[in-house]
């Protein structure tokens, strides 16, 4: 067995990439297999990319040419009804020093960028001429003897390692094949993410949205943007685009029996969303599934023996209200992962015992404790009156509270209590607001 | 700003080995549990894609050219019609985003 490799990671976006950059830094042997053309070819996200890590994975990233779209110093969550749209709008100075608190991206710029350093720290290294990010090629099986994973299979090349890190995305064949997923998973636990990119002249995107230099913002929608199916939109900018898109839960799609594009157009049509758009030019339309965030709909387990499942093969994403968080999920576990992987090389042991300290490191970080202690605003986020009575009553209480009549007017209180009326009951909403306090 | 129509949207995308005249599908839909008594025929509207039609007579039929692998119909279908690989880099198609 001439190749045999201290690590192989399958997938070369985010989670397989900070894998990739911790093993090249520590100067072991690895392969890491992209089935795109390039890294992040193949990949589809919102997207913003929270958090710090970034700069832990490459320090100073924001002084360095590509990568990353905008820094996010501006954040907005608008409720909306067929007509109105009702906004939180929060902008501050905190956000604007790096390291930035969060990144708008494009995958298929940011993730090349991202492999560029990776390469850069491989060529630098002890194994400039033994470890390889290989594009281009696909894995078709993991390889198992004596049910260890040893290694992979693309075509009729096998290659060998002391460990694999599976980062291959949503779509999780390679997870299946060895039995941590199911091999048919239902839709219940994903959803479907639609977008489009629209391009704009730099300076008009900047002044319509307030831009300086490389902030940027960002906007959740709830309510008619998803017409009555369980999920939300968005809209953040980039450096001369916009990214805007849907995510619906795709039980609640097929039940109610609309069609992704058809939504998106809907959502794009509301004047408050038209008003933005007006003259930008789509150049291009994207679709991906999505994890909704629900623990159940993790795999069984994420390590076994020989191998380990990173990023959103292992279904990390949250989605709490406050953030759709799922790249940074990657990133830190892609890490995680490779620190296992790292540590079990230098002990020369990779059974599933010795593996299971990713997973112990994993539940000790924000990934899984954030997951598991937001699990409850998961669930509250897909019950059905928050993307339809909630933003009903916020808007029509908008309407009242914004509209001067030259007449009387009636006190705010009141005009609560005659949009609750007229859109849900008050112990339905008081119901709510006392789980939204515990979930949030 | 015009609303844009499936195929529209399709036009923007850039796919792998759009010069060969046959391309090895990475998706096999047995129709005939599709067209066998399905109580939704849900991929025909899931499909961002909507790389699987009805016809006048109501059947469904599948198409892989137009596919954007989103994985949605290997989820979407639960009456165990779909079997969904990677497309081969080489013979297959499947996308190549510019942007993502």
């Amino acid at each position: 067995m001439e190749e045999r490799f201290d690590c192989i990671i399958v997938g070369g976006g985010i989670a397989g990439l900070s894998a990739a950059m911790l093993l090249a830094r520590a100067g072991k042997r690895f392969l890491l297999i992209e089935r795109g053309e390039f890294c992040g070819s193949k990949n589809v996200s919102g997207g913003v990319l929270w958090g710090t890590d970034l700069e832990r994975l490459v320090p100073g990233y924001w002084e360095m040419e590509g990568g990353f779209d905008r820094f996010v110093n501006h954040r907005r969550l608008s409720f909306m009804d067929p007509g109105s749209c009702f906004s939180v709008d929060f902008k501050s100075d905190h956000f604007d020093q790096p390291p930035y608190q969060g990144v708008t991206v494009l995958r298929a710029r940011f993730d090349q960028w991202l492999a560029e350093q990776v390469e850069a720290v491989i060529e630098a290294g002890p194994m400039a001429e033994e470890s390889f990010l290989a594009t281009n090629v696909l894995v078709e099986e993991l390889l198992q003897e004596d049910g260890r994973v040893v290694g992979i299979r693309a075509g009729e090349e096998e290659f060998y390692a002391n460990t694999v890190i599976l980062a291959e995305g949503v779509n999780n064949l390679l997870t299946r094949q060895i039995g941590l997923e199911a091999e048919y998973v239902p839709a219940d636990h994903v959803a479907v993410g639609v977008k489009e990119v629209i391009s704009f002249d730099r300076k008009v995107l900047e002044d319509r949205f307030q831009l300086r230099g490389r902030s940027g913002l960002t906007n959740e929608f709830v309510g008619a943007c998803s017409e009555g199916v369980d999920g939300g939109g968005f809209l953040y900018t980039n450096e001369s685009s916009v990214s805007i898109g849907l995510v619906l839960g795709m039980a609640d799609l097929r039940d109610k029996g609309l069609a992704p594009y058809d939504v998106l157009n809907t959502f794009k049509a509301h004047p408050a969303v038209a008003d933005m758009l007006q003259g930008g030019e789509v150049v291009e339309y994207s679709a991906h599934v999505v994890s909704t965030g629900d623990i159940r709909g993790m795999p069984s387990e994420i390590y076994a023996d020989g191998v380990m499942v990173a990023g959103e093969a292992a279904h990390l994403l949250l989605n709490a209200g406050k953030a759709i968080q799922g790249m940074d999920f990657a990133m830190r576990s892609g890490m995680l992962a490779a620190e296992t992987a790292i540590a079990a090389n230098d002990a020369g042991d990779f059974s599933a015992a010795r593996l299971k300290d990713y997973r112990t490191a994993l539940d000790a970080s924000y990934v899984m404790q954030d997951m598991r202690s937001f699990q409850d605003a998961v669930h509250l986020l897909h019950s059905p009156a928050m993307h339809e009575k909630v933003p009903n009553v916020i808007c029509d209480f908008g309407r009242q509270f914004f509209t001067v009549r030259n007449e009387p007017t009636p006190k705010a209180a009141k005009m609560m209590r005659t949009a609750i009326k007229r859109h849900a009951s008050y112990w339905e909403l008081v119901k709510l607001g006392a789980k939204a306090a515990r979930a949030l | 700003m015009k609303a844009l129509s499936v195929s529209e949207r399709l036009g923007l995308v850039a796919y792998r080995n759009q010069g060969r005249s046959e391309a090895k599908p990475h998706i096999e839909v047995d129709t005939s549990i599709c067209n066998g008594g399905c109580p939704h025929k849900c991929t025909t509207y899931v499909c961002p894609a909507k790389c699987y039609t009805l016809d006048e007579k109501g059947d469904v039929h599948f198409q892989f050219e137009d596919c954007i692998e989103c994985g949605t119909c290997l989820y979407a279908c639960d009456q165990g019609a779909v079997t969904w690989k990677f497309p081969d880099p080489e013979v297959g198609r499947g996308v190549n985003w510019n942007l993502g």
